[in-house]
């Protein structure tokens, strides 16, 4: 029977999403192998009292160490001891600033394993399985075969649904016992400088998302865009440009290596379309594009486009949206 | 200080979906017409090693691991202001994945000497797998600190700042550490000027292959542990409906139609 780790790390009250899809992606391999154990590394100030949730969520065995916050060098040394002490032929990490950055090309290398980072899925051929990813900034796909001691991968947010919590799922909780005088971090937090917020919206939990490209041209045109969100109660992101000039914080980026997310409507404004950046808004329900220039490849990754200037579009939308407000019931 | 970055040559990431093209059987992006850059984020890095160097004084060496054509993105690197470059080209390079990469790249800093920093992009703008600097930060034996945005020197030490959900992190670590650069509002590239690179085209840039560094290339060759199995471009069918109207303001109210129609607001 082969086994399957997969990765928590939570420092809150909640188990993020991320953690859930992966025991998602996890159940959903262990199926096409015909079977096999899954287990799940927890770690964070609380990791204990996550237990029974990630059991409903799809874990057979949840491991938990608690540590007062979760950080690489520390989340290296336990996802290893788990690898060590499990010998799991398959490790699945979130692609995220801890995963994918960090833990497990790092634990790759100790272990001289085979990597596939940013996955959206596999499919299984016997014993084999092939990794699958976006590749170009998601303009072609890659199946890739990764080798060694332990296959690891680390998987894109939203490529899986979390499965519904069943709580008539039962298993085992306990908790990993760590050696913390092998762990010696070498990087020390030393600050925490907190930004100055306007998002009040995060974008993962946003319904509707209003977006900026560079085509919005200053800081004053992204205040435009920010009224829309507002009256339609969307969040705001932007693209790479826009994050890189300031117009919105990074944590609003949306993209390949920003956010990935997926409303129900993505409304993109000033944005051109590369591949790099639909791919972060790709699941979208519905995407729709206001961009003057009638050629750009956003047309022919949207569902609903907009041929215009922003200035002579944005300000009638949110009169529009305000009437639609307010003569609509609730 | 010194700084050695690490830069890839890559196809310009910005070509448009309709127009980029793949070798199945190769397993990789045709060129075409397409112009060759310095990976994004390497840019970035190289702008952040430049930024260093003038706050603490020192040198930054550029290197990369391609063909003779690369020697394009090290010119481009020392017209932003690099002082030295390296080349380093071998067929047995080619084939090898991200861990003989990193082996290679550990090989040539080796030789170069003293350092204190390395330098890579967070992930490179083709393939992006984001493996190639922490695997050298490990061939290498130092830290590797993720997702670097920016250094600051305090004192004797150096404080690392990353931008995270919150806000920002700052960071400690002795050198040498290995970082991988991401992209913030303090590190946009800096253009290289026609007479930058006029000048840089006069700075000797060696070569070095496998033999050079004292490498079999047999041992590149195996194990292969990350391979490209199958490459294909998606199937999108995607027709975009257009919104008509007279003016601005009317296509505002078609589109607010058309949206309310389809349940996505009001
Ligand atoms: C490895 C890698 C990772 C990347 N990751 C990301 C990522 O995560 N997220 C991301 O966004 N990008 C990412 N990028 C960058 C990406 O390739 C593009 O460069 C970027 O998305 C372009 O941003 P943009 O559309 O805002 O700007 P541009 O491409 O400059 O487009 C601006 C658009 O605005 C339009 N416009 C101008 N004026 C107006 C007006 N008055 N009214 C209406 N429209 C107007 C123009 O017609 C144009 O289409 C990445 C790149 C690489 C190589
Ligand atoms: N051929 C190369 N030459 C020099 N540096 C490279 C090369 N390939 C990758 N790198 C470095 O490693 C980083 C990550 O690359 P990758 O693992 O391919 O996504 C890049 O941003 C570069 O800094």
């Amino acid at each position: 029977m082969a086994h399957i780790l997969t990765f928590c790390a939570a420092n809150g009250a909640e188990i993020p999403r991320h953690p859930l899809e992966l025991l998602a992606a996890a159940r959903a391999l262990s199926a096409q192998w015909g079977g096999g154990q899954v287990h799940t590394l927890c770690l964070g100030p609380s990791a204990g009292s996550y237990g029974e949730e990630l059991i409903h969520r799809g874990a057979d065995e949840v491991l938990t160490v608690e540590c007062p916050s979760v950080e690489g060098e520390v989340a290296l040394a336990a996802v290893e001891s788990a690898v060590q002490h499990l010998s799991p032929p398959v490790v699945l990490l979130p692609h995220d600033d801890l995963g994918g950055a960090y833990v497990g090309p790092s634990l790759a290398y100790r272990l001289g394993a085979g990597i596939a980072t940013d996955c959206v899925g596999f499919d299984v051929r016997g014993e084999e399985v092939r990794w699958l990813r976006p590749v170009y900034g998601g303009k072609a796909m890659a199946y890739l075969r990764v080798r060694g001691p332990v296959q690891l991968a680390t998987m894109r947010s939203r490529a899986f649904d979390p499965l519904p919590a069943d709580p008539t799922r039962r298993g085992e909780v306990r908790e990993f016992p760590m050696d913390w005088e092998r762990v010696r971090p070498q990087i020390r937090i030393v600050e925490r400088l907190e930004e100055k917020r306007e998002e009040e919206l995060p974008l993962d939990r946003a319904e509707i998302i209003v977006s900026g490209g560079r085509g919005m041209g200053s800081t004053e045109g992204f205040a435009v865009l920010r009224e829309l969100a507002q009256v339609l109660g969307a969040a705001v992101g932007g693209s790479r440009p826009a994050a890189d000039l300031g117009w919105v914080p990074h944590s609003h980026l949306v993209g390949q290596t920003g956010k990935i997310v997926a409303p129900n409507l993505y409304i993109a404004v000033g944005i051109s379309g590369a591949a790099q950046h639909i791919t972060g808004a790709g699941s979208s329900r519905t995407i729709v594009a206001i961009n003057k220039d009638p050629d750009a490849p956003i047309f022919k990754l949207a569902h609903i486009g907009v041929v215009e200037e922003w200035e002579k579009v944005i300000p009638a939308l949110i009169e529009a949206c305000k009437e639609l407000r307010s003569s609509s019931p609730g | 200080m010194h700084i050695i970055v690490c830069i890839k040559q890559i196809i310009d990431p910005e070509v448009p979906f309709h127009l980029f093209r793949i070798d199945p059987v190769a397993k990789r992006q045709v060129q075409g017409t397409h112009p060759l850059v310095i990976s994004t984020y390497d840019e970035v890095a190289v702008e952040v090693a430049l930024q260093l160097k003038e706050k603490v004084g020192g040198r930054v060496t550029v290197l990369t691991l391609g063909r003779k054509e690369a020697i394009q993105a090290l010119h481009q690197a020392l017209a932003m202001g690099a002082d030295d470059a390296v080349l380093l080209s071998d067929l047995s390079f080619e084939e090898t994945d991200s861990f003989g990469k990193a082996r290679v790249l550990a090989a040539a800093i080796r030789k170069i000497g003293a350092f204190d920093m390395v330098l890579c992009g967070r992930q490179a703008g083709d393939v992006e797998f984001g493996l190639v600097g922490p695997f050298l930060a490990g061939e290498l034996g130092i830290p590797c600190v993720p997702l670097a945005a920016n250094f600051e020197p305090v004192d004797s030490t150096l404080r690392i700042r990353r931008p995270v959900e919150t806000g920002y992190e700052i960071l400690e670590a002795p050198l040498p550490i290995l970082a991988t650069i991401t992209n913030d509002t303090s590190n946009v590239p800096r253009y290289a000027s026609v007479r930058g690179l006029r000048a840089a085209m006069r700075i000797p840039v060696p070569t070095w292959s496998a033999a050079d560094l004292g490498i079999s290339p047999s041992d590149l060759a195996e194990p292969v542990r990350i391979e490209i199995d199958e490459l294909f471009i998606p199937q999108r069918e995607m027709r975009c409906e257009i919104i008509g109207g007279e003016s601005g303001a009317e296509k505002a109210r078609n589109l607010v139609a058309r949206l309310k129609a389809l349940g996505l607001i009001g």
